[in-house]
């Protein structure tokens, strides 16, 4: 059956890995100093050293971690009880939902300039709020976008995510047998353990797709940041962005050498969560 | 955003190769042939396309002229410069030897950056005969103290100018030292663009001069001692004022377009633009209040010329030739000149030309806000070695920012 569908994908997945394995491979030899438009044209990891040393790459780590980090969780957990309660609904009520699509069809880069036009010092809530007396100068309004901690990045994020989240559990919900809890009932088991036993276990498989999806999406995603992002620590995207089209030359190796980076990143991340997730359920099954 | 770009770098290496026809004969043609061999011919103009009224000045005029003059179709191409000469990079990796760009508007590391690639064609600038008539080459041997030989013909010029609100600031600073107690005294209302942003670089290269004592120093090639003695200066100045700046200096404006944002709402008092008639512009796009005017700092002020050169797989090089010739004509530079068009300052020596043009290019109004030709000249101060520029650069990143 498996061969089948490899088989029936072929054609579309010769080009696509070409192209893929391809625009990796140019990388990675560029990070190394090969294949370059000026350079000695040896092997060197030195660009790999210069990075590692590197106390704003440092930073700049730090920072794209934490906000796919504080997303993607927030998305998740904001997308279960969203879904939990759309499920509760009775079915009249359940249309609610479809204005979680919104959040759904707007491009990630509309998204950002939402934000940015509601929440700068300048924006619609500062106006507002300013017009109506509640504060005398737009200075006096918290500045939300550039704290440095990327909280106006992860609140665009959160605004794509948790409808995400929520397409992907209710998906699971919607389709849930209700006679499964109906029993545990039956059985003597509260809400609280009924919701422990039967009903998140199946939902955790989607949750932990929603959570990585999101973690790696936003992890290198660039549009967001480029609308949202601040001077520094600035997110890697914007980093590589930066060094490969704004700076000099001889630089183009550090951006491969981090892009080369963020993808073995990414690649590891997804192995080992769903390693982890496994072991997870099992110790759970345990208990 | 990434799978894009590996797939353009794919296609780009995998893209056949083909030879180039008549390449050296261009060089060796007069211009007159270099006319007939280029009519009825389509030249693509890859250009920064961040202007809307350039672009129309594009697409009319100078597209319209060349039609009635050459039979020639001007194709503009909105393309940033390190995204050309990064696809430029492509090719040659690639050998690709005819390419899709035949003319680019270039200046700075992006010029010195292509040539040392040896992605672009020349020299050519000699066989032009408005370059021969109506310009100095002296002016235009160096573009960012690298030197041109004749691989780029200049088209137009650009000073570094403040810019602010005379309703809320009546007196603009004069000096360095005035601006400086001006921004202490007016917290949150002054920022400067992201370096390596164009022009948050060029404010940057403004206040190295101003506290440095000067531009003459540096005219005469990179010197690194002398970067390594003078910058701690200007990093000590810009570092004292930092918590004065919009955001506690936390964080800058991205690009040029979002500080004129900032200022045109009201969030700073001050901007700054690398042309002397943006604000002008900016005024008669009802972006800017009536009140907007430009000042200068008498430590002078820094002074570009832009340029348009050739890619070394130009698929139509005559053509490209005969656009470049075109736009250092005195009735092109006179039609750019004029604010309703552009406003962007003539590169040619206007005291070359005879007497009917002069007048022409005097009578031109700039607007209230922009400064006088004498005011500007007064202060024209020329542009770094890009070597000071990339240093400054990677300086700021990490003193300034990263603290």
């Amino acid at each position: 059956m498996k061969r089948g569908i490899i088989h029936g994908l072929l054609p579309l997945l010769l080009p696509y890995c070409a192209l893929f394995c391809a625009g990796l491979a140019l990388t990675l030899a560029q990070s190394l100093g090969l294949f370059l438009p000026l350079g000695s044209g040896e092997v060197s990891i030195e660009h790999y050293q210069t990075l590692i040393q590197d106390q704003g790459i440092r930073q700049s780590l730090g920072l794209s971690l934490s906000v796919a980090f504080f997303s993607a969780t927030g998305s998740v957990l904001g997308g279960t009880v969203l879904a939990l309660a759309l499920w509760r609904m009775p079915p009249s009520l359940r249309r609610v939902g479809v204005v979680s699509k919104v959040g759904l069809i707007l491009p990630h880069v509309a998204v950002a300039f939402l934000v940015l036009l509601l929440l700068s010092r300048t924006g619609l809530v500062a106006s507002v709020l300013f017009q109506t007396g509640i504060i005398s100068s737009p200075e006096e309004f918290p500045s939300i976008l550039h704290t440095g901690s990327g909280l106006g990045m992860i609140l665009a994020f959160l605004l794509k995510g948790v409808p995400f989240a929520l397409l992907l559990i209710g998906a699971v919900l919607f389709g849930f047998d209700i006679r499964l809890i109906q029993t545990a009932r039956m059985l003597g088991a509260g809400p609280l353990r009924t919701f422990r036993s039967v009903t998140l276990p199946r939902l955790l498989p989607a949750m932990h797709s929603a959570f990585i999806i999101l973690f790696l999406y936003a992890f290198g995603s660039f549009d967001i940041p480029f609308v949202l992002g601040e001077s520094h620590p600035g997110m890697l995207s914007i980093r590589v962005f930066d060094i490969f089209f704004q700076r000099d030359l001889s630089q183009r190796p550090q951006a491969m050498a981090i892009l080369t980076l963020m993808f073995v990143f990414a690649a590891l991340f997804a192995m080992l969560y769903n390693r982890f997730a496994a072991y997870l359920d099992g110790w759970r099954r345990k208990l | 955003m990434r799978v894009i770009f590996f797939l353009s770098l794919f296609l780009a290496l995998t893209a056949g190769c083909s030879e180039a026809p008549h390449e050296e004969s261009v060089l060796r043609q007069d211009y007159a042939s270099l006319e007939n061999l280029a009519r009825g011919t389509e030249v693509r103009w890859h250009m920064w396309g961040g202007s809307a009224q350039i672009n129309q000045w594009v697409d009319t005029y100078v597209a319209g002229e060349m039609k009635r003059l050459h039979d020639i179709n001007v194709v503009r191409v909105p393309m940033d410069a390190p995204v050309f000469v990064n696809k430029l990079l492509t090719e040659k990796a690639a050998s690709k030897n005819t390419g899709t760009m035949d003319l680019l508007w270039i200046n700075g590391e992006n010029f010195k950056n292509s040539m040392q690639a040896g992605v672009l064609f020349g020299p050519f600038t000699d066989r032009l005969p408005n370059f021969t008539a109506w310009y100095d080459p002296q002016k235009s041997a160096h573009d960012f103290g690298f030197p041109v030989n004749g691989f780029e013909a200049p088209y137009g010029q650009a000073q570094f100018v403040f810019e602010y609100d005379t309703q809320r600031t009546p007196v603009p600073p004069a000096t360095l030292a005035e601006l400086a107690d001006w921004i202490r005294a007016n917290p949150g209302r002054f920022t400067y663009p992201q370096p390596p942003d164009f022009t948050g670089s060029a404010f940057l290269r403004q206040i190295f001069y101003a506290t440095t004592g000067g531009h003459e120093q540096y005219m005469v090639g990179f010197n690194p001692d002398l970067y390594a003695k003078n910058a701690p200066l200007t990093f000590a100045w810009l570092g004292e004022l930092k918590p004065y700046l919009w955001q506690e200096g936390r964080t800058y404006p991205k690009n040029a377009a979002a500080l004129d944002t900032l200022f045109a709402r009201g969030e700073i008092d001050m901007a700054m633009s690398y042309h002397p008639a943006h604000a002008q512009m900016k005024i008669l796009e009802k972006t800017y209040p009536d009140t907007a005017k430009t000042f200068v700092l008498a430590e002078g002020a820094i002074f570009n010329t832009h340029f348009t050169a050739i890619p070394f797989n130009a698929p139509n090089k005559a053509g490209a030739m005969v656009l470049a010739n075109f736009l250092m004509s005195p009735e092109a530079q006179l039609s750019k000149f004029k604010p309703e068009n552009w406003g962007d300052l003539p590169a040619l020596e206007i005291g070359k030309l005879d007497e009917a043009q002069r007048q022409a290019f005097e009578a031109v109004d700039l607007g209230a806000a922009t400064l006088g030709a004498d005011a500007l000249s007064a202060a024209a101060v020329p542009e770094i070695a890009s070597e000071y520029l990339e240093l400054l650069e990677r300086d700021w990143d990490t003193i300034i920012l990263g603290h």
